[in-house]
């Protein structure tokens, strides 16, 4: 990176970090540090909710996913509007109401203290691991470009945030998230104006869509039902929407945030405007990812993305072998790429057919070529998917000084905005449930903001060693929404049956919760279907089990 | 009790105004989607 780079890079941490030390004041009482003392408008609450589900991952594996699939993972986020709508008509009137410090403090009234454990550890632990998973994407960047060693990259991302996070809790968490999402939706709105700009002379807006939709990747809608496949409209509306009812309602890194709401009203608009402005995020950072391979269909990619994997096989006879294929392919396909790209500026349909089918034959194949150089990175013991480096390589290898700093800025504010929120989450749950709750019930408000402050510190440190161990887990993205899934439709399904099944009672829950999770866990070990039908699962078998112990008269007993 | 219109945006009058708008801003974007899809496939 050039001085400009890092004086742009070094600017934005230290004003984000300075900020976020200048909103720690004022954290007197436990309820202050937790929640900010329910201070925020609506357009905060907005940008913190975003902020808090748009992590570092979203901005490296987004592009890069686009870039290998395609544009369809935008379908994940269609059961979000319709999320936020059930959250604003029954989760946020009663959280505010109730006055709880997290939503698994409700349980306890309706349920009993094993419910509202069991729940929170639920909650704990894959936040816990996700978190770390979220720390290791930034940290990625870090030691790809300086070639830093990993362990010192982790410590030195947790470390910054920790800084403002220990000392303000969720009131500075969500002040800086407002800063942290103008800087990031500003960022990659120049990267996209940028990859097009560097594409050749003759190819504008259009024409690169254009190129991009006849080689698959504008595929933002699939509408067939297949349980095998991840992402549809079906899997979007039907998964997804158990799977945002299950984050958004039950997580507390996101019911701290809207928590958070100076009233049930600026907490709701701030959940529903959230539930406008998303998709179309989302499919703007897809969309970025769309234009950079259109980009490297007239600029040679490396084979692999990720240099350090190149290093481990770039002497053998083999990779060599397919360097030189995936060269030979590049200038065909170029070729072939320009011609179909004239074809369709002119509209000529006879060219356009067997030009597209010829480029798409030569991407498979190269396509082919990639999967067999990540093969061989992965019997030499390294990662061979590349799928996080494509945007992050592109950033680096093309775009001007001063932008390649504020990029990676983003993609650390991005980072620190979800983590700080995740880790004032676990601090919460923590403090609050167990430790007030089961430990040090009458302390003085003064211990309990120092037993916050040293949690976060601690939750902090225990992401940082579970990030030492996320190289291997694949696409990040993916990886943190399947771990979510996992257990967030269990922990929805409690809050349904709290909800809308007044006569289950305690035990019925707590049984059926155990054995929810249990089939949850069977269905992805044996691959029975896409991850994001789980959250269905768990909560349907949640509260189908749940209604059948209450038959066989279990409440009844505990009664 | 709180006010039940506190936070309302000036352009609906009730908050199932604003769960409908929200709602069908979904239904429009799906079908641009699909347009899109389409338009440039």
């Amino acid at each position: 990176m050039s001085l400009l780079d890092w004086l742009v890079l070094c600017l934005t941490l230290a004003s984000i970090i300075g900020y976020g030390i200048y909103r720690s004041r004022r954290a007197q009482n436990l309820e202050s540090y937790l929640t900010g003392g329910h201070s925020m408008a609506w357009w905060q609450v907005c940008l913190s909710v975003m902020a808090t589900q748009a992590s570092a991952v979203t901005f490296l594996s987004g592009p890069g996913q686009a870039y290998t699939d395609g544009m369809r993972f935008v379908q994940f986020y269609f059961g979000l509007p319709l999320a936020m709508i059930v959250i604003s008509v029954t989760f946020v009137p009663i959280f505010h109401k109730l006055n709880v410090l997290t939503a698994y403090e409700f349980l306890e009234g309706r349920f009993d203290l094993k419910t509202r454990t069991l729940t929170s550890l639920l909650f704990l632990v894959p936040r816990w691991l996700s978190t770390g998973i979220s720390i290791y994407a930034p940290s990625i960047i870090l030691s790809t470009i300086f070639g830093w060693d990993i362990v010192s990259t982790n410590l030195a991302m947790g470390g910054l945030l920790l800084i403002y996070t220990v000392l303000g809790g969720s009131r500075a968490v969500s002040y800086t998230h407002t800063q942290q999402m103008f800087i990031v939706l500003g960022g990659m709105a120049l990267a996209g104006y940028l990859v097009v700009r560097l594409l050749p002379g003759d190819m504008g807006f259009v024409d690169t869509l254009r190129v991009a939709g006849k080689m698959g990747k504008l595929n933002t809608i699939n509408w067939e039902f297949n349980l095998a496949d991840r992402y549809n409209v079906w899997s979007g509306l039907i998964g997804g929407f158990f799977l945002q009812l299950s984050y958004f309602g039950t997580d507390q890194s996101q019911v701290g945030r809207y928590l958070g709401g100076e009233s049930i009203g600026q907490s709701r608009l701030g959940l529903l405007m959230n539930g406008i402005i998303k998709i179309p995020m989302q499919f703007f950072i897809l969309l970025v990812g769309a234009l950079v391979f259109v980009f490297y269909q007239f600029e040679q990619p490396p084979l692999l993305f990720n240099r350090a994997a190149i290093e481990t096989v770039e002497h053998t006879a083999e990779y060599r072998e397919l360097q030189q294929q995936h060269t030979r392919h590049f200038s065909e396909k170029k070729k072939a790429v320009t011609e179909l790209s004239a074809a369709l500026k002119e509209g000529n349909e006879a060219r356009i057919a067997p030009l597209q089918e010829q480029v798409n034959t030569l991407n498979k194949e190269d396509a082919g070529l990639r999967s067999q150089a990540q093969k061989l990175v992965n019997a030499k013991g390294g990662d061979g998917n590349d799928t996080n480096y494509v945007f992050l390589s592109f950033v680096v290898e093309y775009l001007p000084k001063g932008v390649v700093g504020l990029l990676i800025a983003v993609i650390f504010v991005a980072s620190m905005g979800s983590i700080a929120a995740a880790i004032n989450s676990l601090t919460s749950s923590f403090v609050v449930d167990i430790y007030r709750r089961m430990w040090v019930r009458d302390a003085s408000e003064r211990h309990y903001v120092n037993v916050s402050r040293i949690s976060t510190a601690g939750w902090g440190l225990l992401s940082i060693s579970v990030a030492m161990y996320a190289s291997r887990v694949g696409s990040l993205i993916e990886a943190v929404n399947i771990l979510g899934s996992l257990f967030y439709g269990t922990i929805l399904g409690v809050f349904i049956v709290a909800f809308y099944f007044r006569k289950i009672g305690a035990n019925a829950t707590f049984w059926a919760a155990i054995l929810a999770e249990a089939i949850v866990v069977v269905c992805w070990w044996l691959d029975l279907t896409a991850f994001l039908w789980l959250n269905l699962i768990g909560c349907v078998a949640l509260v189908g089990i749940g209604w059948l112990l209450h038959l066989t008269g279990m409440d009844k007993k505990q009664a | 009790m709180e006010d039940e219109q506190e936070g309302l945006p000036p352009f609906v009058r009730s908050w199932k105004q604003l769960y409908w708008l929200v709602a069908a801003n979904l239904v429009a974007l799906i079908l641009l989607f699909a347009w899109f899809t389409n338009a440039f496939s």
